[in-house]
């Protein structure tokens, strides 16, 4: 996944729930020196009987918000979804040459 | 001069090649010196049954994987240490690098021995803090170790089908169970039987920690349920208000960069106490019991000494009651029994 155009990311799951497994797997795939680097993680894990479904808001660095209902996606597909637009940012990178 | 007789050489070849090839002595010789020289079995062997013998080293039975390689190990290790922990802390960890390990795990390691020090001078006698320790593990193996340690109680005990071989007049009293060495075999009770990964892998048995189990995860595994170290593991890894985290001044080490980088990859997901799971609210409340459980037995003997005084005026006032009725009745009959004798006089 890449992960450099993010700037902030808020989750919230219930771990006790089947479902949250995707949100808890896309924690897991955010790089070690994410956090130094300046991206804001925002991690709230809910009581175990709440019903409340796992949730993700992501910003991109050129200012786009996406949110995400995560407990009915496969962690492959978040992937996708981010990676998509990522990938559009990575290519204008490239075109301005920096 | 007599005739010349013509030899030719290959006429005789063709001649002397036997048709069959002549009977090898050797053979009929060989068995006839078996025959001969076997001894008779001794008579207590034709009689008696043989003594048993264990076929495999007492201390590792078959297993149903090959048992040299780590999964299987890995296994066996989660199931002892399931089985010999009845405190759990479960926690995701997301990518923290050797050096905020490292940290955390001194951080660790120093509050412990400080708890073990003040248990120490208040007298306690359970001193294990550099036993708890934090550790990661392999989500899979650990989750199919869960299983067998919950669903795979070994009921009986693996003695129980053994033939004592004093019984067999052989020397030893020892007994020995009369399982083969195959793995196949059902009766064998040790957790990574083939018997034992059946009765695991029966998919309609569920976990109550099942969710739980995905993902990168670590586990604090504690001897005993103890309050005092689970709340100082609560106040270094996951702090809150109920459990702060060591100021600066008391411990400047704790603030430093390594350890609250890693402690903020570090989630607490679950606990699971004798059996049972809870989660963070849980956990905070097992650490919140005052005293540990020598305080819960205060609790308990203050609550049944009440319960008992209630327990011995209910059961003293039916006999009291009665005694009054009794007593009253007595009365009230001699004053009715004097007074017939004054009227009678």
């Amino acid at each position: 996944m890449i992960t450099r155009f993010l700037t902030d990311v808020r989750l919230k799951f219930n771990p006790f729930s089947p479902r949250s497994k995707s949100a808890r797997l896309f924690l897991s795939l955010i790089p070690p020196s994410a956090r130094v680097d300046g991206m804001k993680i925002e991690s709230k894990m809910l009581p175990r009987h709440s019903k409340e479904p796992a949730s993700l808001a992501l910003k991109f660095k050129d200012g786009k918000e996406m949110d995400l209902e995560l407990d009915k996606m496969r962690i492959t597909e978040v992937m996708e979804r981010v990676d998509r637009h990522s990938r559009l940012l990575a290519r204008k990178e490239e075109l301005l040459g920096n | 001069m007599p005739p010349r007789i013509r030899l030719w050489p290959r006429v005789i070849c063709l001649r002397t090649t036997p048709a069959k090839p002549p009977p090898t002595l050797h053979c009929s010789y060989a068995s006839m010196a078996t025959v001969i020289t076997t001894p008779a079995p001794p008579l207590g062997q034709a009689i008696r049954s043989a003594s048993p013998v264990l076929r495999y080293p007492p201390t590792q039975p078959p297993s149903y994987k090959p048992p040299e390689v780590r999964k299987t190990q890995l296994h066996r290790q989660y199931q002892s240490l399931l089985k010999s922990s009845p405190l759990i802390l479960l926690f995701q960890h997301n990518n923290l690098l050797a050096v905020e390990w490292m940290s955390i795990r001194r951080e660790l390691a120093s509050a412990l021995a400080k708890t073990d020090a003040e248990r120490q001078a208040a007298g306690s006698e359970d001193i294990f803090g550099s036993q708890i320790k934090i550790q990661i593990i392999q989500t899979g193996i650990f989750a199919s170790a869960l299983r067998v340690v919950e669903f795979f109680p070994p009921s009986e005990d693996p003695l129980n089908h053994a033939q004592n071989s004093s019984n067999l007049k052989s020397q030893s009293s020892l007994k020995i169970p009369s399982t083969t060495a195959k793995p196949e075999d059902a009766r064998f009770t040790h957790g990574l039987s083939r018997h034992a990964h059946e009765v695991a892998s029966n998919k309609k048995l569920k976990l109550e920690l099942d969710p739980l189990l995905s993902g990168p995860l670590a586990i604090i595994a504690f001897p005993t349920v103890s309050p005092q170290h689970l709340k100082t593991v609560l106040s270094i890894l996951s702090p809150s208000p109920d459990f702060p985290a060591p100021r600066r001044k008391a411990n400047p080490d704790y603030h430093e960069p390594s350890v609250q980088s890693g402690l903020q990859k570090l989630m607490l997901l679950g606990v699971r106490v004798e059996g049972k799971v809870f989660d963070q609210e849980g956990a905070k409340w097992v650490g919140g019991i005052e005293g540990g459980i020598d305080g819960l037995r205060a609790q308990l003997v203050a609550v049944l000494q009440g319960v008992g005084a209630g327990v011995t005026n209910t059961l003293e006032s039916a006999s009291r009651n009665l005694y009054f009725t009794v007593e009253g009745r007595r009365m009230d009959m001699e004053r009715k029994e004097k007074g017939e004798e004054e009227e009678e006089k």
